[in-house]
């Protein structure tokens, strides 16, 4: 009883930032540029973090099932904690070197913020995705729809760090900037955690995919490819799927 | 009852190291040297960072150009700007264009050391040598940018009282300076290994 009592003010706190988190963006960014304590809004954007990108990845795996539920559910918020310590420095010093300097403890706090919201708000979908493959959603229009969601809860954590960093123009410069950093760091590192979604076909599920090509590579090979462009080795595999071969060499067998 | 020391994550009152070193105050010499130094050894991480795709050597190769870069542009840019500044009589001392010399590299470095973590992750995982490239160069010409504009805007505050044909006079020669230290700062860091396609 007594321990009950001694742990209710610190879980309702928590339960208190996180409610803040979600209605109120601009008191939270208020509280991480203050100087008081932030150990509850840490604990509460770290839990959020942890279980809304969970829930969202093992969501995002029921398209495939098994194991994979599992690798999605550990894999997605080990990526987003992973470009989330990456990232950190580099909005720290673009927005000192920008003209907007703060401290860095207020930074991962205002970091860690946004991330939480962002997980929220995936919970939030969470059911929808969910749906959609259980109705018999493909593998390439759910990995649209995945990228939808994100986008979405990144548009929700986006609140939070304008709040913080300041809503004019110097701080649309520096979410921008610092955007890009985000961009190609996110990226890289969920393309190294892949796959999250499994393909239905696929005979086993791995954890990790062999390390191949890049981020940047993929994203450059997809523009190419959508103006028509590609490269030689494909244009040349291309050339000799074309001759033909006996049914049991097709695409399906390999 | 024993009195423990709790870990806190309230923020300090101190002024942060970024905002030390993008500070617009002109200090004494010391401090403005101590801030071009920090600048220049906070280069050094990000090409670290860079070197961390081969190991080895590479590691203080790309650290060492990564700096040179940053301190050609400030020896050899910085006394021809106060010159041209001074034949224009602008109200700019030399002390006061080394503070922002000084603030502009801090910046650069400052910002090239935040990006080290994610360069180091970029450099490391990504396969194909021009996708490594193009994420060096994109950092190189962020910071860069990040620290002309430092210096752009303390300059342009030293000559706030200015005639207004001395502060386009001035103007002129800082876009100058800056079409230089871009230049410059481009063929240097083009002999970075990981540039030259270095996997």
């Amino acid at each position: 009883m007594t321990e009950f009592q001694a742990s209710e003010p610190a879980g309702s706190e928590i339960c208190r930032v996180l409610d803040e988190l979600l209605r109120s963006p601009k008191s939270v960014a208020e509280r991480t540029r203050a100087a008081g304590d932030l150990r509850p809004l840490f604990l509460a954007a770290l839990g959020a973090l942890l279980l809304g990108a969970g829930i969202f990845g093992a969501t995002l795996a029921t398209s495939r099932g098994g194991a994979q539920l599992l690798y999605s559910g550990v894999k997605l918020p080990f990526a987003l904690l992973a470009t989330l310590l990456l990232v950190v420095p580099a909005f720290h010093a673009i927005s000192a070197g920008l003209g907007r300097p703060l401290g860095f403890s207020s930074m991962v706090a205002l970091m860690l913020a946004a991330a939480g919201r962002g997980a929220l708000v995936l919970i939030a979908l969470s059911p929808v995705i969910w749906l959609c493959f259980d109705r018999g959603l493909g593998y390439h229009p759910g990995v649209l729809l995945a990228s939808v969601c994100y986008a979405l809860s990144g548009l929700a954590a986006l609140e939070v760090v304008l709040r913080g960093i300041g809503f004019d123009l110097r701080g649309l410069v520096i979410v921008s900037v610092f955007g890009l950093v985000v961009f190609a760091t996110g990226g890289q590192t969920a393309w190294m955690m892949r796959p999250f979604l499994g393909r239905p076909s696929a005979q086993h599920v791995p954890f990790l995919r062999h390390r191949e090509s890049s981020f940047v590579d993929a994203l450059a090979q997809s523009a190419r490819s959508s103006l028509g462009i590609y490269p030689m080795e494909r244009a040349l595999k291309r050339a000799s799927d074309r001759t033909p071969r006996s049914a049991g060499d097709s695409d399906e067998s390999r | 009852m024993i009195d423990q020391p709790v870990l806190s994550f309230s923020a300090p009152a101190r002024q942060t190291l970024g905002a030390r070193l993008t500070s617009p105050a002109v200090e004494p010499v010391p401090a403005e040297l101590m801030r071009l130094g920090t600048g220049l050894g906070l280069s050094a991480l990000y090409g670290l960072a860079l070197g961390a795709r081969v190991g080895g050597a590479a590691l203080l190769a790309h650290a060492g150009l990564a700096t040179a870069g940053l301190a050609l542009v400030g020896v050899l840019g910085l006394p021809p700007l106060f010159v041209l500044l001074a034949l224009v009589n602008a109200p700019v001392s030399p002390q006061a264009l080394f503070s922002a010399g000084a603030r502009a590299v801090a910046s650069t470095g400052f910002v090239l050391a935040g990006l080290a973590p994610s360069a180091a992750l970029l450099a490391v995982t990504i396969e194909s040598p021009d996708a490594a490239a193009f994420v060096t160069r994109a950092g190189l010409t962020l910071a860069g940018f990040i620290g002309l504009y430092q210096l752009v805007n303390s300059v342009r505050a030293l000559l706030s009282h200015a005639p207004f044909g001395t502060r386009a006079k001035c103007l002129a020669f800082l876009g100058a300076f800056c079409v230089f230290a871009f230049i410059l700062a481009a063929r240097v860091w083009s002999v970075l290994p990981i540039l030259k396609g270095a996997a």
